[in-house]
């Protein structure tokens, strides 16, 4: 099937939804987003079974890019998918105006465009091309009601965005020195003829610190918890579900497997930064009292579990921390639509001036149980096999001290996540939430689908293992 | 790669880490917003000066000019957006200075 198409297609959307005869039309451009994010998984489901007819690229002369898909790149795309069906059904509830919604769905359709660019390119500086299409159009997203504290979280963010991206940039310049060529093939030759070693060094340093920057690892996630919860709802859902995985993770997964490989030192860099994130993420997450924030800053420490894996610098590690990418993005975006539903209902974020909601919000309620479950690590879930996985990959590969960590992170997750349990859903009704009823339908059937995935990809492990994640480990270039 | 190259590349990374370092300065110390956006910009410029001398170091000037174009391109597009961002800040605030911003923000605070 035709992969391009998956970068063509949004773009085009936006171009022709803001024609004068489309123009303010918020209804077409939302169905038209809805039906293209359920094609996109229907085409990553079509490819995985059918790999004999993948055509990447057919427009080869229109279109001069190095477009390349293998079994890393179809895990990803599937999580973009999902992620942005599911956004779009929470902005149905959350970007309320018409013209808002219109924009909302046109940059999104940007974004997704930059998404899908990023996860097909071959090529360093056409992945850096695409890093700032998704970036901008997540900036706008961020600041689309105009509110005076996503402004400020926004402007965070950009500035030090702008930050990763000098950094990403120098190192493909000094690439382009070295290499004479930005293609990643070139580059990974380059690393075994080159007499440039400290530039070699420099560079691969400066790209690793960008994708850490935009990847919110510690000590570079400062922006992070503010962005996430500043932003409006389906944004939120948006963002930690894919965007800030796409630009930092999956770009740092690719260019270590595909670029660097897995060097000794790139792996005590990795494998170090995770284990501090994964601590700091859960310990910051304990100290929290805004829904929100307490997943942003458990958002930081399941992307130091994801980082971890990584750096355990083995095939199993790799498809260990693509697993992880997945059900993260799965079981994060499901948790941020119930702060989405409990924050529309009970108008704040407060943990605290909630309490009880169980009685009055069973399914939002039930549905995040099971996201928290995920998240721990609790069997027969999804997270469980992912973070079994990644355990098994690090003392596989002679790191019992960082599976340790990993283990006992776990331990501060589960926490971290049964307290926030305690305090929204369980114990008695708070008196200002006597009024609540349950979340507005869109809402509801976003949280069970997104439920029903992570339960699926648990109990149906094996064949979630045999046609997505087994398949990654035959491109592991160690 | 032989000598000549590598001496020409290294004869103006001064320059560059200078207009590095510049950038970086010019965001750490300044409290004005529209002044962090100028830093960013001189950061921008240093990143663009190195991928000129590297394409002019080992002679692939084509490829150099194609990366330089797109990245202008680019740069326009996230300092118009990061702009927009500090025009709607100085609408809520009318204030460019963090230091008053964060002010506001506090005080927000304790009213509530």
């Amino acid at each position: 099937m035709l992969l391009s198409l998956l970068i063509l297609i949004p773009l085009f959307s936006v171009l022709v939804l803001n024609l004068p005869p489309l123009l303010r039309r918020a209804k077409v451009s939302f169905y038209c987003a809805l039906c293209f994010t359920l094609a996109q998984i229907a085409l990553v489901f079509f490819c995985v079974f059918n790999p004999q007819s993948i055509v990447v690229n057919p427009f080869g002369s229109l279109l001069e890019l190095d477009l390349s898909a293998d079994s890393i790149s179809f895990v990803v795309l599937l999580s973009i998918g999902i992620t942005g069906f599911i956004t779009l059904l929470v902005a149905k509830y959350f970007i309320c105006e018409q013209q808002n919604e219109h924009n909302f769905v046109s940059v999104l359709f940007l974004a997704l465009a930059g998404l899908n660019g990023i996860v097909l390119t071959s090529d360093i500086f056409t992945l850096y091309v695409f890093l700032e299409i998704a970036a901008a159009a997540s900036f706008v997203l961020i600041v689309i009601n105009r509110k005076k504290n996503a402004l400020e979280a926004a402007f965070k963010y950009i500035v030090l965005s702008i930050l990763a991206t000098t950094m990403m940039l120098s190192s493909i310049a000094l690439f382009l020195f070295i290499a004479g060529n930005t293609h990643f093939a070139s580059i990974r030759a380059a690393f075994n003829y080159s007499s440039h070693d400290f530039l070699l060094i420099l560079a691969s340093g400066l790209f690793i610190c960008g994708a850490f920057i935009k990847a919110g690892v510690v000590p570079f996630h400062g922006w992070l918890p503010e962005a996430y919860s500043e932003s409006p709802a389906p944004v939120t859902v948006f963002l930690a579900g894919i965007v800030t995985k796409t630009l930092g993770i999956y770009t740092l997964i690719r260019i270590v497997n595909s670029v660097f490989g897995f060097l000794p030192a790139i792996n005590n860099l990795l494998l170090f930064a995770g284990a501090v994130t994964i601590t700091l993420g859960a310990l910051g997450a304990l100290a929290q009292n805004d829904f929100k924030r307490i997943l942003a800053y458990s958002s930081i420490s399941q992307i130091g579990y994801i980082v971890l894996a990584l750096g355990s610098g083995t095939a199993l590690g790799l498809s260990a921390a693509l697993f992880h990418f997945f059900n993260h993005s799965i079981f994060k975006a499901l948790l941020f639509v119930n702060s989405a539903a409990t924050e529309a209902q009970t108008k704040t974020r407060n943990v605290e001036a909630m309490g009880g909601l169980q009685a009055k919000m069973p399914a939002t309620a039930f549905t995040s149980v099971i996201a928290s479950l995920s998240a721990a690590g609790v069997p027969p879930l999804a997270g469980f096999w992912s973070k079994l996985m990644i355990v098994i990959a690090l003392v596989a590969s002679g790191h019992p001290l960082y599976a340790l960590v990993a283990v006992l992170a776990s331990v501060l997750t589960l926490a971290y996540l049964l307290s926030l349990q305690r305090r929204v859903f369980f114990g008695t009704l708070n008196a200002d939430c006597a009024q609540v009823v349950e979340a507005r339908a869109g809402l509801v059937f976003a949280a069970v689908l997104l439920a029903l995935i992570t339960v699926g990809a648990g109990v149906f492990f094996p064949f979630v293992l045999n046609t997505f994640i087994l398949p990654i480990e035959k491109i592991f270039a160690g | 790669m032989n000598s000549e190259i590598a001496r020409l590349f290294w004869s103006f990374s001064p320059f560059i880490i200078m207009l590095f370092i510049i950038g970086l300065y010019c965001i750490f110390v300044t409290f004005n917003l529209i002044r962090v956006l100028v830093g960013v910009e001189v950061l921008m410029k240093a990143a663009t000066l190195l991928v000129i001398v590297a394409g002019a170091a080992t002679g692939h000037i084509a490829l150099a000019q194609v990366i330089v174009v797109t990245l202008i391109v680019i740069e326009v597009v996230v300092i118009t957006i990061a702009a927009g961002v500090v025009i709607g800040i100085w609408r809520h605030n009318n204030s460019l200075d963090t230091r008053k911003i964060r002010q506001i923000n506090d005080e927000g605070i304790s009213d509530e």
